[in-house]
């Protein structure tokens, strides 16, 4: 049970501490351009001769620290704005139009309005996925908070006068913490892939920083060439980086899923 | 009537198997209509075809001809024109036309419409430069005298690119639906897509060997991709893509000074008159200018970056007959570049990194980020640079950036021009801050002197020696030699496939801008079998 947890968590901790190892700049090193993967250059090199190993793993760097922005962004936001739904009636419907507005709206162009708007770069890809990823944790927080607030326990405190945010930091908030960190965990690689498909559209991170979109994109340019290399290594890093994370969520959202009930016992 | 289709089948069968048994020459797939051509080069022009907004800078304009033209030896050679005399102060120019010209509908050119071309330009003020322009007179149906209010030797390449228009058709739409004298005349233009151009019977210089040209607009790869359906017969591509083999299309490589470098701020740092930020404390150091000119191996660049596909560049115009060749320098030298800077005072602190009073040798570079040749050409630069001992640093940036920024940071930039005046506008003084010339805000007295008297001067000879000597006159200069406010790294080739039964004979070396210019001579390509 434990160990379905552990292990892809570490696999994905060891790989992300690993790429802090490698200087910022990775040297350019003409005279080995455009060699296909070997034992001395495991990912191949690009058409600056720049290992491709490396520059992948700085850019799975960007994209986890990214991530982890983002993802804890959009779910503080998130939160907040199912807190406030629980107001009053009036707030209630606002959220509610403006999840349905955002929700309606396509994921990928709203996003890349926001982050065209804001100027692109680092900056614009957080806030624009800030901005585009809250709508889904928050319409499940503001079921789960309409549910609490009709429980006995919420009302009795309430009648005991209670103010709204002490029942929000003590009845609200331990309950929410279960699916806050699903939340999390389910934002986290969307935006990375999402941060990796609007930057190979050239709306997002410029081409300077080392993120994994911009190594795709500028592929583009030598795959007509044959150096398949310099797509195919990056891109399955990147998506066995998520897959690890994913298979993390999973047995992390069973964990906290459980039956408790029988805890009791076999702890005795 | 069944008899009558019957006859009629056993035609086409014979027709069909009789076109088996000719030998099928090489170009069938792409063209059974032998003299039409497909062309792949980009180029489309955003303003239409409009000389007085700059259509026609390089390449045909081909639905215009021009009074004067260059021949592939950079030579000048008539054109609509048929004699011109230049008045010993420089300020009138006589030129005769010729009387057979007609533009396409039909109509003769005269001076009239020659005169209408160059007021409609000035009156434009876009790319042409017709400031020094006076007056101009008709003295006859095909005589005309210009008036310039000074010298000015470069009006000599303004008559050269200047396409005529006809008084009587230009109006509004006119950049849509060009009528001229040139060789070839508009069928159809579908923005975004394709040109399609046929022959202007009318024209009065050799004949077109083709019929029909169709030029496309599809992306890099469409083109490609297309080229190696044997759809298109002469396709540009980046350098990046030379190393592709096409059937049938043989790969030709022309020199150019297609040129990038880095363009280093030079004055101190303070702020101009927008309130902009000017100057940078490390290049405006002329150790560390020369330095980094000596420091970086060019011919490394070119083989590394450009695979082979260019030639050193030492200035802004090598191979011109202006450019100045004793320029040249021995680069790569590190122990020269070490040398320089140590007799500045800069020393080496811990890191390696050269430093003086305080200021460590360190500079952030700007690269427009969509442009792939040129962020290579930065990172290499970099390269090279940081393990000489001076701190370079990258950052891609949008062009909105970098105008923001270039007047106090080093930016990587491209020029190359046929006409002189970019020296002038470049490196003059005068021209700090306008557009993206003279962003490094150079400035040195004799140097102006020199440009001023180079393009106030009367006769081409003249104006040259002017040229070189502003780049390096034995003592001060705007070259590498004198106060080097440029490191220029390298000229790119343009590299085209084209049809291997297509001769384009020999070509000038390319100015900035990679597909157009190659139209130049389109009037003198031929077939051969």
């Amino acid at each position: 049970m434990k160990k379905n947890m552990i292990i892809p968590l570490f696999l994905f901790i060891a790989v992300y501490i690993l790429s802090f190892l490698i200087k910022d700049t990775i040297s350019v090193d003409l005279a080995n351009k455009n060699q296909a993967p070997s034992l001395s250059h495991l990912y191949g090199t690009d058409w600056l001769g720049r290992d491709m190993l490396l520059r992948t793993l700085k850019g799975i760097q960007l994209s986890i620290t990214l991530g982890m922005v983002t993802a804890l962004l959009s779910t503080s936001l998130g939160l907040l704005l199912s807190i406030l739904a629980t107001v009053n009636s009036y707030m209630d419907k606002m959220v509610s139009w403006l999840i349905d507005l955002f929700l309606s709206l396509p994921h990928l162009v709203t996003f890349i309005l926001i982050s065209f708007v804001l100027g692109g770069g680092f900056k614009g890809v957080v806030i624009g996925l800030m901005l585009t990823h809250w709508p889904a944790i928050t319409r499940v927080l503001r079921a789960e908070l309409l549910q609490l607030q009709t429980m006995p326990y919420v009302q009795i405190s309430k009648q005991l006068g209670k103010g709204f945010w002490w029942r929000a930091r003590y009845h609200f908030l331990p309950h929410l913490f279960p699916q806050l960190m699903v939340g999390f965990t389910l934002i986290f690689p969307h935006a990375i892939l999402h941060e990796a498909s609007i930057t190979f559209l050239g709306f997002g991170l410029s081409a300077e920083q080392p993120a994994i979109g911009i190594i795709l994109s500028e592929s583009m340019q030598y795959l007509s060439s044959g150096m398949w290399w310099l797509a195919f290594f990056p891109g399955l890093t990147l998506l066995m980086m998520m897959l690890l994370f994913q298979r993390f969520t999973n047995a992390f959202k069973h964990h906290l899923e459980r039956d408790r009930s029988y805890e009791h016992y076999t702890n005795g | 009537m069944k008899k009558f289709g019957f006859i009629m089948l056993i035609i086409v069968i014979f027709a069909l198997v009789g076109c088996n048994d000719k030998p099928t020459p090489e170009t069938s797939a792409k063209s059974d209509q032998a003299n039409e051509l497909t062309l792949a080069i980009g180029g489309e022009p955003d303003d239409g075809f409009d000389p007085t907004t700059g259509w026609g800078r390089y390449g045909s304009p081909l639905f215009q001809s021009t009074l004067l033209k260059q021949d592939s030896e950079m030579e000048i050679t008539y054109d609509l024109a048929t004699d011109y005399q230049v008045s010993e102060d420089g300020l009138t120019w006589e030129v005769t036309l010729r009387d057979d010209a007609k533009f396409s509908d039909g109509e003769p050119v005269t001076a009239e419409d020659v005169i209408f071309t160059f007021e409609t330009a000035k009156q434009s003020q876009s790319v042409v430069d017709l400031a020094d322009l006076e007056s101009i007179d008709k003295e006859g149906d095909y005589q005309i005298t210009f008036h310039l209010s000074q010298p000015q030797s470069t009006f000599l390449y303004t008559l050269q690119r200047l396409g005529v228009v006809p008084e009587h058709a230009y109006d509004e739409g006119y950049a849509e639906n060009p009528v001229g004298s040139g060789p070839y005349q508009l069928v159809e233009w579908r923005k975004g897509e394709q040109l399609i151009v046929e022959k202007n019977p009318r024209y009065y210089g050799n004949e077109p060997e083709f019929e029909k040209l169709t030029f496309l607009f599809s992306g890099e790869d469409q083109a490609i991709a297309a080229a190696k359906a044997g759809e298109v017969d002469v396709l540009s591509v980046p350098i990046t893509m030379a190393d592709q083999e096409i059937a049938g299309m043989k790969q030709i490589s022309l020199q150019s000074v297609d040129n990038r470098g880095v363009m280093l701020p030079y004055l101190e740092p303070t702020t101009n008159g927008n309130g902009e930020e000017v100057g940078n404390p490390v290049t405006s150091d002329p150790a560390i200018r020369k330095a980094l000119n000596y420091a970086i191996d060019r011919e490394a660049i070119v083989d590394g970056v450009l695979n082979g596909e260019g030639t050193v560049a030492y200035s802004s115009s090598d191979g011109l007959p202006w450019g100045n060749t004793e320029t040249a320098i021995e680069d790569a030298d590190q122990n020269r570049a070490e040398q320089i800077l140590t007799d500045a005072g800069w020393q080496r602190g811990e890191d390696d990194i050269f430093e003086k009073d305080g200021q460590k040798a360190s500079m952030t570079l700007y690269y427009p980020s969509g442009d792939q040749m040129r962020q290579s050409l930065s990172l290499v630069f970099a390269d090279m640079i940081n393990e000489f001992g001076i701190k370079v640093i990258t950052e891609g940036a949008s062009w909105n950036e970098i105008e923001q920024k270039m007047h106090a940071n080093p930016v990587m930039m491209g020029w190359g021009s046929h006409d002189p005046i970019e020296l002038y506008s470049l490196y003059h003084s005068s021209m700090q801050g306008i557009d993206y010339y003279n962003a490094n805000y150079y400035q040195n007295e004799q140097v102006d002197q020199y440009l001023d008297q180079a393009i106030h001067a009367s006769t081409e000879e003249e104006a040259n020696e002017y040229w070189k000597l502003a780049q390096w006159d034995g003592d001060t200069g705007m070259s590498t030699l004198g106060d080097a406010p440029w490191v220029w790294l390298v000229n790119l080739n343009h590299i085209y496939y084209i049809n291997e039964n297509i001769r384009i004979g020999e070509q000038k070396v390319q100015p900035h801008g990679h597909g157009w210019p190659i139209t130049d001579f389109i009037t003198e390509w031929k077939v051969t079998e």
